[in-house]
């Protein structure tokens, strides 16, 4: 609530209910929303941001040119993807789509916040992990 | 030919008559005729042989009498052969051709006439012989012999001692001095013929007239067991096996009945097994009927089971995202709830409360609408009720489901519904499937940034065509072949892998827009697209047409 609030997100779901949510949990960051892919991926050309929020089933552009867009452009920013669809991800096969986290709905509070502090967090320590990674 | 016709179609009773009494009558004919005739021959050959024997006999005795020309001892030689029978006249004349003394004189006046044409036969020696009519047809036969004596040996002492033995030596002393004629009729005769004719005929008809009675009762015999066989045979041909034939004879007929009564009791008894054999195939009709109403049923419910799995992810979905609203506002209220003193809650706090909580509400009412949804897809098994039915409702309830599918695959949807279609009689659970059905198609037909048409119009009554809906899915994918399109409405027709169709989808939904007096109609263009349109006319036809068809 104190420390990380300088931290920028961005929120990308169709639903109201969802990106409301969302919002209010995560108030202690800087959080932005998008309704669909195509505002996501313009606000994304403008700004850069620390954690992108996505869901993956929308109309338009989806989650998915969503995630790969913004692995493209800011490789920086973690994602972590939610979705209604529970089998869409194993958490075994996060890392191989190259994201930090999946979320199925309905998700509680305690594993939305665990989940963007932990990507946060390594983020801030990413640049060991990758030393590490080269040594193994 | 028209006799021929008459004997063909009279009983056999008749015929057997006739034949028999032409038989017997024409037999008959010819024997007595052949008889007569015989008859005849002998009576005329008996009378010639009788007439020349007496002539031969007046000439001897006349010798003298001619010598002499006594007439009375003529006379008295004539009377004396007058008594025979058949003897008409006689007459002897001398030499000269004068009559010496005659009898029958009236006779001979009235035969007179007809000697003119007389025949004259054959006759043994010393013979004339002469046959001739008279007008009433007799026969008359006139014999005439000649009376001769011995020149040089006549002489007063050897008279009466020369006896009628005349040998040659003789011969050339003989001289004719006169001529006996001798006429005999055949009226006896032809009356013993007619007496016999009449016999043969009145004997004729007797056994003609037995014959037929022995033939009627004989024929009645041999018809008789018949009828009866003919009656029995009537009665097997209407149906009926209870009769048999009771004919208790050695005969032929009685064997025929025999064997007749056999074929009686084997035709009972294929009778009895084809009636058999038609009971148990009855129920085992019903049987199989049975099993395949079961099989079917069981194959539309995993045709409908097919269905929800398919619609189960997107139902996940659906329900998963209300309940993601509802799981973190709960949690987030309690959260808060925890953290402050609940006396010295901010009018700001009350407010959030407020507002989550209403959050709440409103995702819990969209679950209740989505379960409620798929409760009425699932619910329609077994009875089939038929209610007031918005089109357009429908078709909002089933893309709940399967719009997410499309927007996942990238399917572009355009709805065009027209919101003043009137209300038909119809099952929304069934409808519901058609149309998941009808989407679901098109969308594993179609490749991403594809468009899908949904539309509804209303087609107005127009003469005897009572007005409907049609509701028409649009695809923009791969097609049907032709090969494919008289196959899609079969079941377990698939193109789908295995596996993932049961191959029944559309015949299922064909089977239930049948049930609401309805069509399917399907274009298609390979590499174009597909159009399914469903035709629902708002009065259903008396329903399951084609089960009335099947049970006739």
């Amino acid at each position: 609530m104190v420390a990380t609030s300088e931290k920028e997100i961005l929120i990308v779901d169709d639903e109201e209910v969802m990106r409301e949510f969302l919002s209010e949990v995560l108030e202690d960051f800087q959080v932005e929303t998008a309704s669909d892919g195509n505002e996501a991926i313009s606000k994304m050309k403008s700004k850069s941001y620390d954690l992108i929020i996505t869901d993956m089933k929308m109309p338009g552009v989806s989650g998915e040119e969503v995630v790969q867009f913004a692995k493209k452009t800011c490789p920086d920013s973690k994602i972590i993807v939610i979705s209604g669809y529970s089998s869409l991800f194993s958490v075994g096969n996060t890392t191989r789509f190259g994201i930090s986290a999946f979320l199925s709905k309905p998700f509680t509070i305690k594993q939305i916040r665990s989940e963007v502090e932990k990507s946060l967090k390594s983020s801030d320590s990413e640049t060991d992990e990758n030393e590490a990674r080269n040594a193994g | 030919m028209s006799l021929l016709k008459k004997l063909q179609n009279s009983s056999l009773r008749e015929k057997f008559v006739l034949v028999v009494s032409l038989v017997i009558v024409s037999s008959m004919l010819i024997i007595s005729g052949y008889l007569i005739k015989r008859q005849n021959e002998i009576y005329h050959q008996e009378l010639e042989n009788r007439g020349q024997a007496l002539v031969a006999n007046l000439a001897y005795n006349a010798e003298f009498g001619v010598i002499l020309e006594s007439e009375a001892d003529l006379n008295d030689l004539l009377k004396g052969v007058a008594r025979v029978d058949d003897i008409v006249y006689a007459i002897v004349s001398a030499e000269d051709g004068r009559i010496l003394a005659k009898i029958g004189i009236d006779e001979i006046e009235r035969l007179n006439d007809y000697q003119d044409k007389a025949e004259i036969h054959d006759a043994p020696d010393k013979y004339t012989q002469r046959h001739f009519y008279d007008s009433d047809g007799i026969e008359y036969i006139e014999i005439s012999y000649p009376v001769q004596t011995r020149r040089q040996q006549v002489s007063r002492e050897n008279l009466g001692t020369v006896f009628g033995i005349q040998d040659d030596s003789y011969g050339l002393d003989t001289e004719t001095i006169g001529t006996v004629r001798l006429a005999l009729t055949t009226a006896n005769l032809a009356e013993e013929i007619t007496r016999s004719q009449t016999a043969a005929i009145i004997l004729t008809i007797m056994v003609v007239f037995s014959a037929i009675i022995i033939m009627t009762a004989f024929v009645r015999i041999i018809t008789q067991p018949i009828k009866t066989l003919v009656e029995v045979t009537d009665q097997i041909s209407k149906g009926d096996l209870s009769k048999s034939v009771n004919i208790s004879r050695r005969d032929e007929i009685g064997l025929l009945a025999e064997s007749f009564n056999r074929m009686i009791e084997s035709l009972k008894e294929s009778q009895q097994e084809i009636e058999e054999y038609n009971r148990t195939l009855e129920a085992k009709i019903i049987e199989r009927t049975r099993e395949l109403e079961e099989a079917q049923t069981q194959l539309i419910q995993s045709e409908k089971l097919a269905g929800i799995g398919q619609l189960a992810a997107g139902v996940a979905h659906e329900l998963n995202n209300p309940l993601g609203g509802i799981l973190g506002y709960a949690q987030f209220t309690l959260e808060k709830m925890q953290k402050k003193d609940l006396n010295e809650l901010a009018e700001k706090d009350y407010q959030s409360f407020k507002k989550y909580l209403r959050d709440i509400e409103n995702q819990t009412r969209r679950c209740k609408a989505i379960v409620q949804n798929l409760l009425r897809f699932s619910r329609s098994s077994n009875k089939v009720e038929f209610t007031d039915t918005n089109i357009n409702q429908v078709l909002e309830e089933t893309l709940t489901f399967v719009e997410h599918q499309l927007v996942m695959n990238q399917i572009g949807l355009n709805k065009e519904l027209d919101s003043s279609i009137p209300q038909i009689q119809g099952n929304p659970g069934q409808l519901q499937q058609v149309f998941t059905n009808m989407i679901i198609n098109g969308l594993h037909a179609s490749p991403a940034g594809t468009q899908m048409t949904i539309t509804s119009k209303y087609l107005p009554p127009l003469g005897e065509f009572p007005g409907a809906i049609e509701i028409d899915f649009s695809d923009q994918g791969v097609g049907i072949s032709e090969d494919n399109m008289k196959k899609i409405f079969e079941p377990f027709f698939t193109t789908k892998e295995v596996g993932k169709g049961t191959g029944l989808g559309l015949s299922v939904s064909y089977g239930i827009i049948k049930d609401h007096g309805g069509e399917i109609k399907v274009k298609s263009k390979v590499g174009v697209g597909t159009t399914f349109s469903i035709i629902i006319p708002l009065e259903k036809k008396a329903a399951p047409v084609d089960k009335a068809e099947i049970e006739k």
